[in-house]
């Protein structure tokens, strides 16, 4: 029997689920993934939001979605850094450490994303059907320049240079599309993300991070951008609010790091002086 | 206060294509264990071979459209970015491996190509 609770307790973990920019308690009762509680371990003037949990084996679509579900409740009384899901650590001790070493980091990304959401907008545009009209153009301009009696390096190199232009045109359109969508929404964004032709047809895969002031006016945004941005054959799917998951910045510099840099000019930072006092 | 959510699409179907087209299109992993580890590096060394050999051929048509160039230096790359191709396909061959296998997923920042 002790052997068996002995081993349960030794499978439990510390679940993950963001960093926030409180070290008090969290005030509404949330329930966790295997519906543990959620509570905050406070480190400095932040803190990690947690739940006891067993290390999952079988992850299934409720696990992922039980996980966004509680970043977004804490993304309504809180500026969360999400963690990537399934992020776990053996013990308190183990997460506090790792809050310790990061906390530069932790903080100026919570701060810089304080009062920001993340919104997303995904065009597709009929790729397949400009690429063919680019290449039959391409053919039509060039027709009667074949040579026959061309080498096979010649030909090797006509036809590389023929994909080449073609996939420099295609290219270029695309930047055309994508400057007039992305200047209509960049006037609301004080950041952005954009992705560009992730295949043929996804012609953009883009994310801005916008104030919360700003936030219905984005809103409003996309309802209007299928009238204005007139670029004919267009699909548009808008999404969010979101956790800024795309805006998260981390330069993985540990505290020891961060201040072996600040001492580049000879001084010792009270953060230094506590660190070799054993204090932080 | 709950989150005010705004999903508008006018084409989820094609969105769904889209994206499972993009997930699905690499494995998330090299598949690397003791049955096929041979299988495993060789494509993790020739999908770095395939990028060197696209830059390459890149940066010559640039400086063939350029105009920078003589024939006799477009001849000369040209053969070169044949044979290199070819020797590209052979190994392919061997280890069983198809072009759109040749690629790597480096998390946040996309594809490697």
């Amino acid at each position: 029997m002790q052997a068996a609770k002995r081993s349960r307790i030794s499978r439990m973990g510390i679940y993950t689920y963001a960093i926030i920019d409180s070290n008090s308690k969290i005030s509404s009762s949330i329930n966790g993934l295997g519906g543990a509680v959620v509570y905050n371990i406070p480190y400095r003037n932040i803190g990690i939001v947690v739940s006891e949990s067993e290390h999952v084996q079988d992850i299934a679509q409720e696990h992922i979605l039980k996980h966004e579900e509680i970043v977004e409740k804490l993304m309504e009384d809180f500026t969360v850094l999400p963690m990537r899901f399934h992020t776990l650590f053996n013990q308190e001790k183990d997460a506090l450490l790792m809050m310790k070493e990061y906390c530069g980091d932790f903080r100026e990304n919570l701060d810089r994303l304080r009062n920001k959401k993340e919104f997303g907008v995904r065009v597709i545009w009929p790729g397949d059907i400009k690429r063919n009209r680019i290449i039959d153009a391409y053919k039509k301009s060039n027709a009667g320049a074949d040579m026959p009696d061309s080498s096979s390096v010649k030909s090797f190199v006509k036809e590389k240079f023929e994909e080449y232009k073609i996939d420099k045109e295609f290219e270029e359109e695309a930047d055309k599309y994508i400057a007039l969508i992305d200047n209509f929404f960049s006037r609301w964004a004080c950041e952005k993300k954009i992705e560009k032709l992730k295949s043929e047809n996804l012609l953009l895969n883009a994310f801005y991070l916008v104030e919360k002031e700003k936030e219905e006016d984005f809103k409003e945004a996309f309802e209007r951008a299928r009238d204005i941005c007139i670029c004919g054959d267009l699909k548009y799917l808008f999404s969010g609010p979101w956790p800024p998951y795309n805006f998260i910045s981390l330069t993985k510099k540990t505290l020891h790091q961060r201040l072996s840099e600040a001492d580049m000019f000879g001084r010792i930072s009270p953060e230094q002086n506590l660190l070799n006092k054993g204090m932080l | 206060m709950t989150i005010k959510r705004l999903i508008r699409t006018d084409s989820p179907e094609a969105f769904i294509e889209e994206i499972e087209k993009i997930q699905g299109a690499l494995p998330k992993r090299i598949d690397a264990n003791p049955k096929n580890v041979e299988k495993g590096l060789a494509k993790l060394v020739l999908t770095l071979i395939e990028l060197i050999r696209k830059l390459l051929e890149k940066q010559a048509m640039r400086r063939i459209d350029a105009g920078s160039l003589t024939e006799e230096e477009i001849e000369r790359i040209g053969e070169t970015l044949m044979k290199l191709e070819n020797k590209m396909q052979e190994l392919k061959g061997v280890f069983g491996l198809k072009d759109e296998e040749l690629n790597i997923n480096l998390g946040p920042l996309g594809d490697l190509m």
